[in-house]
């Protein structure tokens, strides 16, 4: 029997790849699904309850409450992000006008203390997420990603990819000075 | 003459033009008709020509700025570079595809010159013909290049300035020969599926495209990340993002055929295994496409993407992976042999090389899908990035050196040559104790001791092997020089992969970085240099105005080096605003510079990296390519016998 089996599983591999791109194409297409648009689930809802070891005393404990007298900002990061470096001068300014609470997200305590050495630290406080799981409480897509949070505690903003000028200027620090106006 | 409706026209023409060249050789093979089977060719240069003549009216309207044509309107505009004019009409959708096709014209073209006619070479270009027809097809039903605006605009919408760049520019025409040179691999592995006769010849036939490819497929890819590096200004040059995996994937498919199909060359073994290779790597290329214009995934390459035209390139997938993998799932056993040779031979040399390959690519693809397939089971969004290629695939890549620097020391059938085990002895010796003096010494971590033991151990291998090979020290090395192309050329693309090694490597280990806020007069130090700000100047560019930073770089001397321009550019037209970092690069290693936010009241940020040997990781894919392409260097016949008659020398000497 020259007809073995090992050469029907190229086949069988190809129809499951084409089986799960097809349905993607098809929610893609019918709107169910918009790749370039993150999901907003989170925008309006109270913040994920979240509690992490600190970056720099990983005896002591991180909390992003539900309510705080402060409107905040929530960074995901990581040393292994290129374009983490490039929005560290954005947090800088941010920095000035906002307290902005950063996870350490996948990343090794030591080498997030290397990159906040190396490229400033606009953080009030740094819980490390090395498991991931505060990122998967989020629904990060990935990093950075930067969240803003209401006085109340509620999910106001949500940016997916590096804070450049353009956002900073447009839409986030209008937003911030919003916010601080209400409160 | 060059009228968009002729372009139009011609690109019908070559749509029919295509459709008959599958079909009457067809009913010629049916009959044996060989009139009708004699048309292929004439029809695949036909063809051909029409889609040049069709390519060469895109160009023309871009040139004279035709904003009567929707693509110019809205991807080009009268202040443009002449030269950005041209290279835009590629700079896009509708104008890559017509690229894409432009350059699988230009492949039929050639393999109608370069072939002896055979059954081979007919069903090849039914084949060929079909891709061409599917993608003409893609063209003018989904994303027609030469669509007409009215009222014509006063002027373009111009180009993402992101895109008005010179290596962006070289970078799909690069990438595509690699992508579509693949297509002629995978109309030879149908049509020796097909006739059920995988040859000595069919070997040496398709050696020579899948070579072509390769290297500039490799040239391709490097290209694109020489570009990621100076243009992104995030001062990496490779970010594991789905664009950038979709061509790598190809082209570790392409290298694993490349080593595969020698084997069928020599030695009439692993014949299935190269046909799904063959078969892999193009499918590869389109899913590569598929991925690129589909829109499916996110990615900083934000090019393209239209989910409506991903309906017709998942047909042309569904046709061109499924039914040949169909085919060969029921033909390939009747190509399989038993093997005979020993367990330590050049050709488990090369399976092992070639599994190394397969799973490495598995690894990216896995890396690519995963997060798309679990979004849809689960809706979770989840993004993969250099974590889980760093414990991925880095170690299996490593594990690929480790044999990369004994398999050609192998020979064919069994054993190794002569002078082999010494070279190995010695190189392994060496490298054990540079490992253990570094991983005393420095502080480098483990994984970075490992990746220079293992391109330490290559280099002294591929050293080792040349030394014994040419035996400087013994009269007549004239004539061992005269040693097959194959042979130098597969030491200049190992050599390149050292290369490579050593810049990746470097540039990773022992960058310096600094990012800091700054006033007219700061000086910032980088690691033994250091760097004077003097404020920021504005500038106008042809279609742009710029902020340029002033740097001045000394050495630790105080003695001045250079001068250090990084840019902020604004372009009007497009309200967008660019950042172009100022390089300073030398072989010892680049000065990178940033301008970030800032104004003169508050300061300036600035980024500055030095980046040991980096431009060494773009060398070493140029000799890569290089290599590709010595080894194809065939000889006139008699120098051949000559370098014949000295390797049967060698392996006598042995």
């Amino acid at each position: 029997m020259a007809r073995s089996f090992t050469h029907f599983l190229p086949l069988l591999l190809f129809a499951c790849f084409a089986v799960i791109a097809s349905i993607a194409l098809v929610m893609t297409l019918s709107g169910e699904r918009k790749p370039s648009e993150l999901p907003s689930a989170l925008i309006g809802k109270p913040v994920p309850p979240t509690e992490l070891p600190s970056l720099y005393n990983p005896q002591a404990f991180v909390n992003i409450e539900a309510a705080t007298s402060q409107p905040y900002l929530v960074n995901f990061f990581a040393s292994w992000c290129a374009p983490c470096r490039a929005e560290a001068p954005a947090l800088a300014i941010l920095a000035k006008k906002i307290d902005i609470i950063g996870i350490a997200y996948k990343d090794k305590p030591q080498d997030s203390q290397r990159f906040l050495t190396d490229y400033g630290n606009p953080y009030t406080a740094i819980g490390s997420d090395n498991e991931g799981s505060a990122g998967l409480n989020w629904g990060v897509y990935g990093v950075p990603e930067t969240y803003l949070i209401s006085a109340d505690g509620l999910i106001i903003k949500r940016h997916a990819g590096p804070i450049d000028g353009d956002i900073l200027r447009e839409e986030l620090l209008p937003l911030i000075r919003s916010l601080q106006k209400q409160g | 003459m060059l009228s968009p409706e002729f372009g139009h026209f011609c690109l019908v023409l070559a749509l029919v033009v295509s459709g008959a060249q599958i079909i009457l050789p067809m009913v010629g093979l049916l009959r044996d008709d060989a009139r009708l089977i004699r048309f292929a060719e004439p029809l695949q240069h036909l063809a051909s020509m029409a889609i040049f003549i069709s390519f060469a009216s895109l160009v023309y309207a871009f040139i004279v700025s035709d904003f009567s044509v929707q693509l110019v309107a809205s991807h080009s505009h009268s202040l443009k570079p002449m030269i950005y004019k041209i290279t835009g009409s590629w700079g896009n959708h509708e104008g890559s595809l017509l690229l894409w096709i432009v350059i699988l014209g230009l492949f039929g073209m050639l393999f109608v010159v370069r072939e002896t006619a055979s059954r081979l070479k007919t069903l090849t270009l039914m084949v060929m013909g079909g891709i061409t027809l599917a993608f003409l097809a893609f063209s003018l039903f989904t994303s027609n290049p030469f669509t007409r605006l009215s009222p014509a605009p006063p002027d373009g919408r111009g180009l993402n300035p992101v895109l008005q760049d010179i290596g962006l520019a070289l970078h799909p025409p690069m990438l595509y020969l690699g992508y579509v040179g693949l297509s002629v691999a995978f109309a030879l592995a149908i049509a020796g599926l097909i006739t059920g006769e995988v040859s000595k010849n069919w070997a040496r036939i398709t050696r020579f495209w899948v070579v072509i490819a390769w290297s500039a497929l490799t040239a391709g890819i490097a290209l694109g990340s020489w570009w990621a590096y100076y243009e992104l200004g995030w001062g990496g040059w490779w970010f594991w993002d789905p664009v950038e995996n979709a061509s790598l994937m190809p082209w570790l498919a392409a290298t694993a055929l490349l080593h595969s199909v020698i084997v069928v060359e020599k030695r009439q073994q692993m014949v299935s295994w190269t046909l799904l290779m063959a078969i892999t790597a193009f499918s590869l290329s389109l899913v590569g496409t598929f991925i690129v214009r589909s829109g499916l995934l996110t990615s900083v390459h934000s090019f393209a993407s239209d989910p409506a035209r991903g309906i017709f390139i998942l047909f042309i997938l569904l046709g061109a992976v499924g039914l040949p993998l169909f085919l060969y799932a029921f033909r390939a056993g009747s190509l399989t042999k038993g093997s005979d040779y020993a367990l330590l031979s050049r050709e488990t040399g090369l399976i092992i090389n070639n599994y190394i390959l397969v799973v490495s690519t598995f690894i990216v693809l896995i890396g690519t899908f995963y997060p798309l397939a679990l979004e849809l089971f689960t809706g979770a969004k989840i993004t993969v990035g250099a974590p889980y290629f760093d414990a991925t695939f880095n170690p299996v890549m490593g594990i690929g050196i480790l044999f990369m620097a004994i398999g050609p020391l192998l020979v064919w059938r069994r054993g190794m040559v002569g002078s082999a085990r010494p070279a190995l002895l010695l190189s392994a010796a060496v490298t054990g104790i540079a490992a253990i003096i570094l991983m005393a010494s420095s502080g480098i971590s483990v994984a970075g001791i490992a990746g220079i033991a293992l391109t330490l151990w290559l280099a002294l291998s591929i050293g080792g092997d040349m030394l014994f090979r040419l035996r400087p020290w013994q009269a007549g090395m004239g004539a061992r020089l005269r040693l097959p192309a194959t042979q130098w050329g597969m030491w200049l693309a190992h050599f390149g992969m050292v290369i490579f090694l050593i810049g990746a490597l470097a540039s990773a280990l022992f960058e310096q970085e600094n990012v800091v806020r700054v006033n007219k007069g700061t000086e910032i130090a980088l690691g033994n240099e250091t760097v004077i700000f003097d404020g920021v100047e504005e500038r106008i560019g042809p279609n742009y105005v710029t902020e340029t930073a002033l740097l001045r770089l000394f050495d630790r001397d105080g003695k001045l080096i250079d001068g250090l321009y990084p840019e902020k550019r604004f372009y009007p037209a497009e309200r967008q605003t660019t950042t172009e970092a100022a390089i300073r690069t030398r072989l010892s290693g680049d000065h990178y510079a940033v301008l970030g936010d800032g104004s003169a009241e508050s300061g300036y940020t600035l980024r500055l990296y030095h980046k040991p040997l980096v431009s060494w990781i773009w060398f070493g894919a140029v000799m890569m390519a290089m290599g590709g392409l010595v080894a194809l260097y065939r000889r006139p016949q008699r120098a051949q016998k000559a370098s014949l008659q000295a390797e049967q020398g060698l392996r006598e000497a042995e």
